[in-house]
């Protein structure tokens, strides 16, 4: 039973565990980082037989193109790719005029995480996240903590491949009441994603999203019917930091966040805070107006602190009042719930209630350590408080409907 | 975005230059000379209509015979010995890079790029065929040798002999990449040995375009016709220092639709195009793409958005000469 192999096919509670301790253990001696920072991957200790070579899955959401070429269409940025080409995430091919993944269900990644390092801080706060991955990304940030795997292609990375209902019995098995797919970029994963988030769903289990929001609407509302959650990076508010330090867009991320707020399904956002290049006091008043314009005052928001890595190892970490600042100007702006990230013990991790102010939920960590919410409210005041607090809640049927 | 070189960009591709022109780079070193000042790079394009029917396996010797006439063009060698010790001693570790994706450089062109490389004394174990993939390799009909004697062959993904991607991220211009131990720790000398042949997105993969399969993350430098990356990744330190000569394999090409195959647009051109200056040689090859398309009806590259920018900026760095004007092109 030492195998990642033979872990999926039959999980115990124990070998779930080891799976998540090995890979915990992996992120701690890849160095510092990994410690404080929010929803890194265990990279690199995954147990079993690497999968050879890769798995091949129709894929979903493209067309045809004249001379055996496609055109997808999961992600805003549209390839065109030839015959034997992939797309810009590696992990997408054409073979012979027909779109494939490469990726269905081949976990380079998988730990068991408290929800609250994904972070999610209003979503069934004390539990975990059986948490997965597969390589690839959509976009390449500079700053990517998880590179290693987000900026390889499949065949790079030691894998395993684990079917959506394995997976589904690993998590039911670690005692979690969620899946989170994360770590690298799960739109690139999007059809094991869907189809495992589909039937955990019928087997009482949430499934939580954790992206940059780098997707067409097509795919997000249908995705949508099977997720119970969403973290989204919402990495600046300028499209030149888009551009210069991620290749991607903002205004597609923006158009994803108003579809979620439209759907109805609960979601979070993370903003990294790096400093000269996304800090202004102006960027961070316009985003936070933006965010209670568009969003409502809600939706929480996490400001965290960058770290030097990967490409962008010539800024310092971010100082501590930097975020304090950005924080409060969200606060400013009527956002009720603004956090800090990778700031251990910083009273900016709590919740408090935003009628009377009353500590909800005290975290240390990434980890919740008194949770003083009941039935949703605020044992004070009896204010109700925007998040999910139930697996029942987690998985009704969102108030509006996923049209496609 | 603009492409324009910021002042930290700049400094990066002048320090790559300096440090080509140190290792004695044929490539780099030519940027310390104003390009008016520099000759003209030669590119020798061989051709024989008997190439151009049967299976290209068929014709080893002939084919052996035009690269030897090139070579000898190429340099004014008085014979093909000589040519080739031009460019290749005994003591380099030479890797020859193919092309397996899509439609493949033919085993039997690279038969005869070995056979030269022995005419001038390299020993066979000091040569190394190579691409991103074992797979690749063996559906191309290359046989792998993973073995410690005789002419080595095998893919960076080869476990034990090939090794994989370097771990760390090498910064170059626009592109962070992995490279392949081949090309960054295994070889010294490279020989280039590209297909004649269209790309969907840079206009043709030739020489330069080869040399994505030397990064781990090919996929994320197609944007723009992949330019500047291209000469983002062959400026690189592990690349144009080493990077001695050229031949595509021109004994099949592919006008259009590629590089995947397309039998619909093969061109049994039956010949080879040769050249040290591997700019130059893109350059001439991606015209003698453009040619075909013109007598096929085709639009050029440039009215169907994908213009061949790559070549344009590397002549632009002064990485070799794109301007045909400055180019001496000789036919055998």
């Amino acid at each position: 039973m030492d195998s990642l192999d033979n872990i999926f096919l039959h999980p115990t509670r124990r070998d779930v565990l080891r799976l998540g301790v090995a890979c915990g253990a992996a992120g701690l001696l890849c160095g510092r980082r990994n410690v404080a920072a929010q929803d890194t991957a265990g990279t690199g200790a995954l147990e079993g037989p690497k999968l050879e070579g890769v798995v091949r899955h129709e894929a979903r959401h493209w067309e045809s193109l004249p001379d055996r070429r496609v055109k997808c269409l999961l992600c805003p940025r549209e390839c065109e790719v030839a015959d034997v080409e992939r797309g810009y995430c590696g992990v997408r091919e054409n073979v012979g005029g027909r779109y494939q993944t490469l990726v269905y269900g081949a976990l380079c990644s998988a730990n068991v995480d408290p929800i609250e390092k994904k972070p999610l801080f209003h979503y069934r706060p004390g539990t975990t996240a059986f948490s997965i991955a597969t390589a690839g990304c959509n976009i390449e940030c500079k700053f990517c903590q998880n590179w290693q795997i987000s900026q390889f292609r499949p065949e790079q990375v030691p894998s395993v491949e684990v079917p959506p209902q394995k997976l589904v019995d690993s998590c039911k098995a670690a005692g979690s009441p969620t899946i989170a797919y994360t770590y690298s970029e799960p739109t690139i994963f999007y059809e094991y994603m869907h189809d495992t988030a589909a039937l955990a769903r019928q087997q009482d289990i949430g499934s939580v999203m954790i992206s940059n929001g780098y997707i067409q609407e097509k795919p997000m509302r249908e995705l949508c019917r099977a997720l119970t959650g969403a973290k989204i990076d919402l990495k600046a508010f300028t499209e030149k930091f888009y551009v210069e330090q991620c290749a991607g867009e903002l205004k597609p991320v923006l158009h994803t966040l108003e579809v979620l707020k439209d759907v109805g399904i609960w979601f979070e956002l993370v903003i990294l805070i790096i400093p000269t290049l996304n800090d202004s006091a102006d960027e961070i008043r316009q985003m936070s107006d933006w965010v209670v314009k568009h969003l409502g005052p809600n939706v929480p928001m996490h400001f965290t602190r960058y770290h030097p890595t990967y490409r962008l190892t010539n800024l310092p970490r971010t100082p501590v009042s930097t975020l304090e600042r950005c924080r409060q100007t969200a606060l400013d702006a009527g956002v009720r719930y603004v956090y800090l990230g990778n700031v251990p013990m910083h009273k900016g991790e709590n919740t408090y209630c935003h009628n009377c102010g009353t500590e909800l939920i005290h975290r240390v960590g990434m980890q919740t350590t008194d949770n003083r919410i009941r039935d949703g409210k605020c044992p004070k005041c009896g204010t109700a408080i925007p998040g999910v607090w139930s697996q029942d809640q987690a998985l009704a049927v969102t108030s509006r409907p996923a049209e496609v | 975005m603009p492409f324009s070189s910021n002042r930290r960009e700049f400094l990066v591709q002048v320090g790559a230059a300096a440090v080509g022109a140190a290792l004695g780079g044929p490539a780099l070193a030519q940027t310390s000379k104003p390009m008016a000042e520099r000759p003209r790079p030669r590119v020798v394009v061989g051709r024989d209509e008997a190439l151009a029917k049967g299976e290209p396996a068929e014709h080893a010797e002939p084919i052996r015979k035009l690269l030897d006439a090139a070579m000898q063009r190429l340099t004014g060698a008085s014979d093909a010995a000589a040519a080739w010790r031009t460019f290749f001693q005994p003591a380099n570790r030479i890797g020859i890079k193919v092309n397996t994706l899509g439609y493949s450089t033919h085993p039997v062109v690279v038969d005869a790029i070995v056979a030269g490389l022995r005419a001038a004394g390299v020993p066979a174990e000091n040569i190394l065929i190579w691409d991103r993939f074992d797979s690749e390799l063996v559906r191309a009909k290359f046989r792998l040798n993973k073995s410690t004697t005789g002419v080595r062959c095998f893919g960076t993904d080869a476990d034990r002999v090939g090794r994989g991607y370097q771990e760390q991220v090498e910064t170059n211009g626009r592109i962070g990449s992995c490279f392949s131990r081949i090309v960054a720790e295994q070889v010294d000398t490279l020989i280039c040995v590209p297909v004649l042949k269209d790309h969907n997105l840079a206009g043709v993969s030739l020489g330069m375009k080869n040399f994505y399969g030397a990064i781990h993350n090919p996929n994320k430098y197609h944007d723009h016709n992949c330019d500047p990356y291209v000469a983002d990744v062959v400026s690189h330190r592990f690349i144009a220092p080493k990077w001695r000569l050229t031949v595509v394999d021109a004994v099949r090409g592919q006008y259009q639709a590629g590089p995947g195959r397309s039998p619909e647009y093969f061109w049994p051109f039956g010949g080879l195009v040769v050249g040290a200056d591997f700019v130059a040689v893109d350059a001439v090859a991606a015209d003698l793409l453009e040619a075909k398309r013109r007598d096929a009806g085709l639009p050029t590259l440039a009215d169907e958005n994908r213009p061949c920018r790559h070549i344009a900026t590397a002549g632009a760095r002064g990485l070799g000469e794109a301007d045909l004007k400055r180019i001496e092109r000789v036919e055998v």
